[in-house]
């Protein structure tokens, strides 16, 4: 239960960014497929290098809201929408990942490690070797590896979950405050109304960059975090993120009704929570009822319609 | 309904009651993947020969992660948690996930290229932790030695991977080194699915003498396409896994993933009977394990002269649409 809570929690972070991007502000963002990896691909690169963890952390969430920065420069500049530029952005950041890591899997070593070796060096012959020759002057050596030390412990004994809820009850805490001042409540009328903003007389553009950067870093976070507890980055870790974090605010959103307490800031937390729960059970008794891992990504789809189609009913019934 | 509710508690207590005693395997794969179905399929059969009846005297908790390396990391967490004995992970993400999670149980990784790179193990051999398993990694410069024999004149080779997988970047970084001083260049023809592959092939593949194959999955499943989208352009593949070399490959010069399995399916075995992980040597596909498999009927097509000590050697051939092995 214990590491339910904190892939949860972790996945929260993540969430609250799709939440901002998508709910508050209004601008539906893909850019987190790609900003996550990066967000994991700096944190481990930094570790690797001698950083601290905490360092490691920001500036690898720094670098996933750039690219959220990015994404809302193109759309407001080239006046496409956010959903056409994050895609390209994202599509951008496999490479750049793994120009980040200079490899597509990137772990953070809990010990030093030997120097890696050829087949042939290792095994000192192949069948064949009587007719092509043997081994050679062919070397290939490939550098051992520094241990590092990461904050968790990956014991489940509460340590871990302590390390992210406070670090998730932190970033709500600075999140509900910045959404209480002006700016703040000027993001959030701009998510609502886009003209409002206009009549003030306040570029509506900045609130479109603030808005995505801020996702995107939240999203990073997660990345990174994610990382550090999984003990490695991948390339591959951001597929389908955009997804599973909406089907979480939207459980949360189920969940809370329509009370919005602190900008509906929970929505996203208790629905990751949920949603991890969902897989574990998935995962756990699923086999019994003749359901496949497969059929995971089509049921999470087809809920998060489901729900849309819902609301939409609801509101024309009252409309009408 | 509560007639049923009390059948279903009944049966759910008689399993549980059945299995009792049973050693638990958890096996954990990244991706549904003939190769990864391979070694899962390997490993089972290494069990069976072994005597122990799959069911009773052990049960098997697989798991799929999807491609997703969330869900991998949830899994690993599950066996955590769970009363699972042994823990078998398949390809890099899925070990790492395990590894870094679970310290108290033997885990036994499969088809990771480089182990040590990806952090599993200190070094390969014996290792003073839970951790024990099988590298799938290839003879890389063998096969570029190989190519020289059979095409005297190529001086480019194409090495068709995904980027994204671990596993074929360490080969082809191997094929860099090793390179130079056959006086070969490396070129890189990367996809990151069947389409792209094929693309890279059409775009790349005109500047190469040969294509290059290491043990990508993606290029593995896309097999039929690629073999193809190379006859026509006239260029050989030279392939390092054997499954890759029967659908379009013209060489192929390793092992195929069941073997990998089994193998990988014998540290089980040993540890089912009592041994501990530090007592088992983590290692590669011996030489024995090697194979030499040629496509004469597409060595015809292509006109390319396969020298007969080769041949002599194959221990797989395809000669007038038959595969005969030796």
């Amino acid at each position: 239960m214990i590491a339910i809570l904190e892939q949860g929690l972790l996945l929260a972070l993540a969430a609250m960014g799709v939440y901002i991007s998508f709910r508050l502000v209004d601008l539906p963002d893909l850019t987190p497929d790609g900003s996550y990896i990066v967000g994991g691909a700096v944190a481990v690169v930094l570790l690797r290098s001698g950083h601290g963890w905490i360092s490691a952390t920001l500036l690898a969430a720094l670098a996933a809201g750039a690219a959220g920065f990015i994404t809302a420069s193109i759309s407001t500049r080239f006046k496409i929408h956010t959903l056409l530029a994050s895609i390209m952005v994202m599509t951008g950041l496999y490479s750049v990942a793994i120009r980040i890591m200079n490899a597509p899997n990137l772990p953070i070593p809990r010990f030093s490690t030997d120097k890696v070796l050829s087949y042939e060096q290792i095994v000192g012959k192949t069948p064949l070797d009587d007719i092509l020759g043997g081994l050679g002057n062919l070397q290939y050596e490939k550098e051992g590896m520094k241990a590092v030390t990461v904050p968790f412990n990956n014991k489940a004994d509460g340590h871990d979950l302590i390390l992210i809820a406070s670090t998730l009850l932190l970033i709500s805490f600075l999140l509900w405050l910045f959404l209480r001042t002006e700016l703040g409540t000027m993001l959030r009328g701009y998510g609502r109304n886009r003209f409002a903003v206009k009549v003030l007389g306040v570029n509506p553009n900045i609130f479109a960059l603030m808005g995505l950067t801020v996702a995107n870093f939240l999203v990073g976070l997660s990345g990174a975090l994610f990382s550090m507890y999984s003990g490695f980055a991948d390339v591959n870790m951001g597929t389908g993120m955009v997804v599973v974090c909406l089907a979480s605010v939207i459980l949360g959103e189920i969940i809370f009704g329509s009370k919005e307490v602190a900008y509906g800031l929970f929505f996203p937390i208790v629905g990751s929570v949920v949603y991890q729960i969902l897989l574990t059970l998935a995962m756990k008794y699923g086999y019994r009822i003749g359901f496949k891992p497969s059929d995971m990504k089509l049921l999470t789809a087809m809920f998060v319609v489901s729900v849309i189609a819902a609301r939409r009913f609801k509101k024309s019934e009252v409309t009408v | 309904m509560l007639r049923r509710s009390l059948t279903a508690v009944v049966a759910l207590l008689i399993v549980s009651v059945l299995s009792f005693g049973a050693v638990r395997i958890g096996i954990t794969q990244i991706v549904d993947h003939p190769a990864l179905n391979a070694v899962f399929n390997g490993i089972v059969k290494a069990i069976e020969d072994a005597g122990f009846k799959v069911g009773t005297d052990v049960v098997i908790d697989r798991q799929n992660a999807q491609g997703s390396v969330q869900n991998a990391a949830a899994i690993a967490r599950k066996f955590a948690s769970e009363k699972v004995d042994i823990v078998v992970a398949i390809a890099t993400p899925s070990a790492q996930a395990c590894v870094q999670v679970i310290t108290d149980r033997p885990v036994i990784f499969s088809a990771v290229t480089d182990p040590v790179g990806a952090g599993l193990i200190k070094q390969l051999g014996k290792n003073e932790s839970n951790v024990v398993g099988i590298s799938d990694m290839v003879p890389v410069s063998t096969h570029l030695k190989l190519i020289k024999a059979v095409f005297p004149n190529a001086r480019r080779v194409g090495v068709l991977y995904n980027p994204g997988e671990a596993n074929s970047v360490t080969l082809t970084n191997m094929a860099k080194a090793a390179a130079p001083s056959l006086g070969l260049t490396i070129l890189d023809m990367t996809g990151t699915n069947a389409s792209e592959m094929v693309a890279a092939v059409n775009s790349v593949g005109p500047d190469v003498d040969v294509i290059y194959i290491g043990t990508d999955n993606t290029a593995a499943s896309s097999m039929q396409a690629i073999g193809s989208a190379a006859l026509r352009l006239k260029k050989p593949i030279v392939a390092a896994d054997i499954d890759i070399a029967r659908q379009g490959g013209l060489i192929g010069f390793g092992f195929n993933y069941f073997q990998v399995g089994v193998e990988t399916g014998k540290l089980v075995v040993e540890i089912l009977k009592g041994k501990k992980p530090s007592e088992l040597e983590s290692h590669l596909l011996g030489p024995e394990s090697l194979m030499l498999f040629i496509n004469l009927d597409l060595a015809r097509e292509l006109n390319v002269n396969i020298p007969q000590e080769l041949v002599d050697r194959a221990d797989i051939i395809v000669r007038n649409g038959q595969e005969v092995k030796r």
